[in-house]
């Protein structure tokens, strides 16, 4: 038996294949929404990756660092480093901020970390090219997304830092590129006030006969003194040695230290299920309108493709053919629309992903999951052209 | 001579009651194979319906419908798979050619064996061998769209005949043709007719091909008269 949806399609390739060509860049933007959420989940897996800690040591009943604010003082790590079970512990500063680039502002996050051996937690991983931090001021790596170039020298807040090094997929929970600093110059980005606030601070201080008692001035400058501190880290990055249990170590941390412990799959937990969790259900949503969108649109073309044949089905029921044979010819088209829509909606969302701000992960298990949504899209869209088909009454094809 | 067709007392009423109408009020024909058949009428006569009814299309309300020895409706549908029928027993040739856009002549003409599960390379060589026998051969890579209006009905009259069916209806099969060509249409009917013991019935409104016919029915209000051979042509309304 000949394929009749194939002759129809082959009769009218050009309609056809331009339908699909739609179909398919719609196929392909849905694709991209499920590639931006997968790249999301990327990042926030490539941001703990890339940290490469065990436990993440947070000020008390917050979820920092990444999802919410989280000081502690710059000397945590030391009582840490020294339990059962700790292989390294350092201190961390994060920092989402605008940095001049040139014309355009680009956002970063600047990392603070210990600029010690190379392999702590919290340095780059990495350099695709140039070298890590050697000195303890104003030199930086950045991750190439930032678009910084080595020996580019970048503003954060006050000071200038030349670009010495260059790494690749550091990047925040947001996508933002990293910008790594050594711990010092960083604590002074992020805790260090300017000059008016200072001069401010020390007026109320020296204002006030609490802070700045009459014959004792040395109070009112051990104020400012502490005022002044720029010290505090964000959290403290754990690794522990190869024998020990996370959970073991981060119910002692938790027990004597009075802090906030995450494990990986905690913290995993944060970042997909909390911090992101607003995203995914958007684009869930987006998704599903999408899907919708299609089926209505596949529904509307088949519907009309068929509706245009009226007379056609009528002879062709009339001169004996099945039902399933009708229905089938449909289906087929309806699948075959589906399938040049998969290929163009694939083909599209591959090469405009690059093109994206934000990173676009197109994983083969989600184009699999696509082709069999989109194939069930086409064969739920194709009833309601069957069962027009079906009502057609075998009489229409004869006059009277 | 053997019956081809024979029609006894068919009665279609549409609806009941106070507004059943009645379509058909006791139709009796007869076709002998390879006969062919005039059937004319005025519009709203019954022409259709008749065609519908013998053609398995709708249900009549009572009578007895026969299609060479099998009876097909005896106060009821005799045959389970009436598309079956359809397809095996009755070839059809409507007003228009109705060739499906998307097929070329062969598959549109070899189609029918094609869904009766016959190998597409056997029903083709059919088709092209009864394409041949119709003089539209040359024609049978063509698109439908491709072919003259004569060519088109040529080809459709092919396909109501490659399952060798022993009842063609034909529905004013020559309405869209000139003189010529509409009496060439039936002079090819005749022929095929005769040579494949087909029963034919035309129905039509074409006052130049009515000469033609050596039997005739005509139908008025429901009920079928045949006219003698040979008699003035009646006058058919509109």
């Amino acid at each position: 038996m000949i394929s009749l949806a194939g002759r129809d399609i082959l009769h009218g390739w050009g309609k056809f294949v331009l339908t699909g060509v739609g179909l398919g860049l719609l196929i392909g933007v849905t694709l991209s929404m499920a590639g931006v959420y997968r790249g999301m989940v990327d990042d926030a897996q490539a941001l703990l990756d890339n940290s490469r800690a065990d436990l993440w040591v947070v000020q008390k009943d917050t979820l920092g660092p990444y999802a919410e604010p989280s000081s502690l003082t710059g000397d945590s790590e030391r009582p840490i480093q020294a339990m059962r079970g700790v292989a390294e512990a350092v201190g961390v500063t994060y920092l989402t901020m605008q940095i001049a680039h040139g014309d355009k502002d680009v956002r970063v996050m600047v990392v603070g970390a210990e600029m010690g051996e190379p392999g702590l937690p919290g340095q780059p991983t990495h350099l695709i090219a140039g070298r890590h931090i050697v000195r303890g001021h104003y030199e930086a790596v950045a991750d190439v997304k930032t678009g910084f170039a080595i020996g580019d020298r970048v503003k954060v807040r006050r000071n200038f830092y030349t670009i010495v090094g260059q790494t690749s997929r550091m990047v925040s929970s947001g996508g933002d590129p990293m910008l790594f600093l050594s711990l010092k110059d960083a604590q002074a980005a992020q805790f260090q006030k300017d000059s008016d606030a200072i001069l401010r601070q020390r007026a109320r201080v020296a204002a006030s006969p609490l802070l700045n008692p009459p014959g004792n001035p040395a109070v009112a400058l051990a104020v400012n003194a502490a005022q002044s501190d720029n010290s505090n880290v964000n959290a403290v990055l754990v690794t522990i040695t190869p024998n020990a249990e996370p959970d073991d170590v981060a119910a002692a941390i938790r027990r004597w230290q009075r802090l906030t412990v995450y494990t990986r799959a905690q913290m995993e937990e944060i970042l997909v299920e909390k911090l992101i969790a607003n995203s995914a259900r958007q684009i869930a949503m987006f998704l599903v309108i999408l899907s919708i969108v299609s089926a209505a649109i596949v529904a509307f073309i088949i519907y009309t493709m068929t509706i245009g044949k009226i007379r056609e089905i009528a002879v062709l029921k009339l001169i004996g053919t099945r039902d399933r044979t009708i229905s089938w010819m449909i289906l087929q088209q309806a699948l075959g629309l589906g399938l040049i829509g998969f290929v163009v909606g694939k083909i599209a969302a591959s090469l405009w992903a690059p093109f994206f701000p934000k990173y676009v992960l197109l994983l083969p298990s989600d184009s699999i999951l696509g082709f069999f949504a989109v194939m069930l899209i086409c064969t739920l869209a194709s009833v309601l052209a069957i069962q027009a088909a079906l009502k057609v009454d075998p009489a229409e094809a004869i006059g009277g | 001579m053997a019956e081809g067709i024979l029609i006894e007392n068919v009665v279609k009423t549409y609806g009941s009651g106070d507004t059943a109408v009645h379509a058909l009020r006791g139709v009796d024909m007869a076709v002998a194979k390879g006969e062919v058949v005039g059937l004319i009428g005025p519009s709203g006569s019954g022409k259709s319906t008749l065609l519908k009814c013998l053609g398995a299309v709708i249900e009549p309300t009572s009578g007895k419908m026969t299609i060479g020895d099998q009876c097909i409706y005896d106060n009821g549908w005799k045959v389970r798979d009436l598309r079956a029928l359809r397809r095996d027993l009755i070839g059809f040739i409507f007003q228009a050619p109705y060739l499906i856009p998307f097929l070329d002549v062969t598959d549109n003409v070899a189609l029918l064996p094609m869904l009766a599960g016959k190998p597409n390379a056997m029903a083709r060589k059919e088709a092209h061998d009864l394409l041949d026998a119709l003089d539209v051969g040359h024609r049978a890579a063509a698109m439908p769209s491709q072919l003259s209006g004569g060519e088109q009905q040529r080809v459709a009259i092919a396909r109501a005949l490659i399952n060798r069916p022993p009842v063609i209806l034909a529905d004013e099969p020559t309405a869209p043709l000139d003189g010529q060509r509409a009496l060439a249409v039936v002079g090819l009917l005749n022929d095929m007719a005769r040579q494949f013991d087909t029963a034919i019935i035309i129905v039509t409104h074409d006052e130049k091909i009515i000469p033609t016919f050596k039997r005739l029915y005509n139908i008025r209000d429901g009920r079928t008269v045949e006219e003698i051979p040979g008699a003035p042509v009646p006058e058919i309304a509109a």
